[in-house]
């Protein structure tokens, strides 16, 4: 649910990150933040309280300036990811034009990364979109700890189990690094923004 | 020890702490206990006591924080701050009405009810669907665990005009409901008769014209070539209830409740007027011939 404000020609539309708990969704906006630092009019906000955990939303504005004669402005906003907080989720995402999917590469995540895919699905659902047609952008995080002494899902693995049928792009990422992390949003700002166009009919 | 004992163990540790350092506190522990089970069955290990009570202080420092977790608030309260930009952030309706009740949800939602219950008394003063924002009143009275403010509140509104009898009913058998999910057992005064309005005629209903059609034109979204008639089945003081049938769901789901009609004309016996109004109320009808139609409460502006 973009708006287009006509009249200024100012689109402002809305990228959520989803995903397990502790998956790095907060790491990537974070990175980001840290990254186009001179693109953000304001803060990124995360609006938690104690410990790392997000409980309610993270929050980053960013401005694209003009495309195709248009003001962009686009907000990223994260999900708390553990189970228990479907309801906030399902409130965060309400108006979604794009999702970046962070899974989570361990292998003691796999049925969480499912879950949480499931999740999206059921909450896109109840917005009236559909999972096959938002853009989606998938992102297999934490492969920096390739070759750690911790048991990782290979990506083809990740691929098979998140996206056989959805066929996303995708991205490795190590979003404590940095590491692919400027792509997936890349990419999701060009599927998310590319759907606009058709759907407000935008141009020049 | 055994150097593949000791390796395996060693490597069994660091994962454990892989997780922990990313929060993974279940898996964390589960790991621990692992290496505990495995250095309990191992000859050399199991001697190292101090090693086993090294790994025990781990699980016991992995379960506090587990139970840290779980004892801490799901909602905390937010600062002012926070609680403007969620009601920002969460109001999408262009029309003012629509998206304050939007922002007062969305902070009712993410548990700010002492600030939603502002919003939403705000709300009911400037009557903007006062029978839906009583509800939420109720809704986050009973959240804060204050049921006798929330009778209290429900008395309040007994003594008032605000309510007709009908919609007093419904708001009792509503607290009632919330009442009992929470197992509270807060007495609720009675409804006894249908009194007061007999005698205390609201002042809109004697003043305002009977309205017997009404056509909207719509200034924007899909049906604004259209004029959409009606008449009016029912009235009562300044809003009028008018049938849809079900064939025209497209313009149902339309009419959200708040959604502002900037163009009425209505058509009385005497004369016909120009106003504007809101959608006030849409109900799809459960029973009878005119099963699946909906109807329209709209609320006439009365200027
Ligand atoms: N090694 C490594 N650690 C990461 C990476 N991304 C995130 N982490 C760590 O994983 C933990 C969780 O990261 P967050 O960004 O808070 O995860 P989240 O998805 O926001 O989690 P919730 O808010 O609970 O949904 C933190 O300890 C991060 O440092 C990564 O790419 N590599
Ligand atoms: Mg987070």
């Amino acid at each position: 649910m973009a708006i287009f404000n006509a009249k200024d020609r100012i689109i402002e539309c809305k990228l959520v990150f989803y995903g397990p708990g502790r998956g790095g969704k907060t790491t990537n906006l974070e990175y980001i933040f840290k990254a186009f630092n001179k693109n953000t009019s304001s803060e990124m906000i995360s609006i938690n309280t104690m410990g790392d955990r997000t409980l309610f939303f993270d929050f980053l504005p960013l401005g694209l300036g003009k495309i195709r004669g248009c003001e962009v402005k686009i907000q990223l906003y994260t999900v708390p990811g553990q189970a228990r907080y479907r309801s906030t989720r399902k409130l965060v995402l309400k108006g979604v034009d794009g999702v970046v999917f962070v899974a989570d590469s361990l292998e003691v995540r796999r049925k969480a990364n499912l879950l949480s895919l499931r999740d999206l699905a059921d909450n896109l659902k109840s917005e009236g979109k559909n999972i096959f047609r938002i853009p989606l952008v998938m992102q297999y995080n934490k492969r920096d700890l390739e070759g750690h002494e911790v048991p990782l899902l290979p990506l083809e693995t990740l691929d098979m189990d998140l996206n056989s049928k959805l066929k996303a792009p995708h991205f490795a990422a190590s979003a404590l690094k940095g590491e692919g992390v400027g792509a997936t949003l890349k990419h999701a700002l060009l599927l998310t923004l590319r759907r606009l166009q058709t759907d407000l009919k935008w141009t020049r | 020890m055994q150097t593949s004992e000791k390796e395996s163990i060693g490597r069994l540790l660091k994962e454990a702490e892989i997780y922990r350092s990313h929060g993974l506190l279940s898996n964390s522990r589960a790991k621990y206990l692992e290496i505990l089970s495995m250095s309990r069955k191992s000859s050399a290990i199991s001697k190292n006591q101090k090693f086993i009570d090294g790994i025990k202080s781990k699980i016991r420092a992995v379960e506090k924080s587990l139970d840290e977790l779980r004892k801490r608030p799901d909602k905390p309260q937010l600062n002012q701050d926070m609680q403007a930009l969620i009601k920002k952030l969460f109001s999408f309706s262009k029309t003012e009405a629509a998206a304050a009740i939007e922002g007062a949800v969305a902070l009712a939602k993410f548990g700010q009810y002492e600030k939603a219950l502002y919003e939403f008394h705000l709300l009911l003063s400037q009557g903007i669907l006062p029978l839906v924002m009583a509800k939420n009143i109720i809704r986050c009275h009973v959240a804060l665990k204050k049921p006798d403010a929330a009778a209290e509140e429900f008395s309040k509104w007994l003594s008032r005009d605000l309510f007709s009898f009908d919609e007093l009913a419904q708001l009792r058998s509503f607290t009632a409901a919330a009442f009992e999910k929470e197992g509270i057992h807060t007495p609720l005064p009675e409804l006894f008769t249908r009194p007061r309005k007999t005698f205390s005629v609201n002042k809109e209903e004697e003043t305002f014209l009977e309205i017997s059609a009404i056509s909207i034109h719509l200034q924007n979204g899909p049906f604004q070539s259209e004029n959409l008639d009606f008449e009016v089945h029912f009235q009562s003081a300044n809003t009028v209830t008018v049938h849809l049938p079900s064939t025209r769901k497209e313009i149902a789901e339309f009419f959200v409740p708040g959604t502002r009609l900037d163009n009425i004309e209505c058509y009385s016996p005497i004369t016909v007027f120009r106003s504007s109004g809101t959608v006030a109320g849409k109900a799809t009808i459960k029973h009878g011939p005119k099963r699946g139609d909906y109807t329209l409460d709209i609320s006439i502006d009365a200027d």
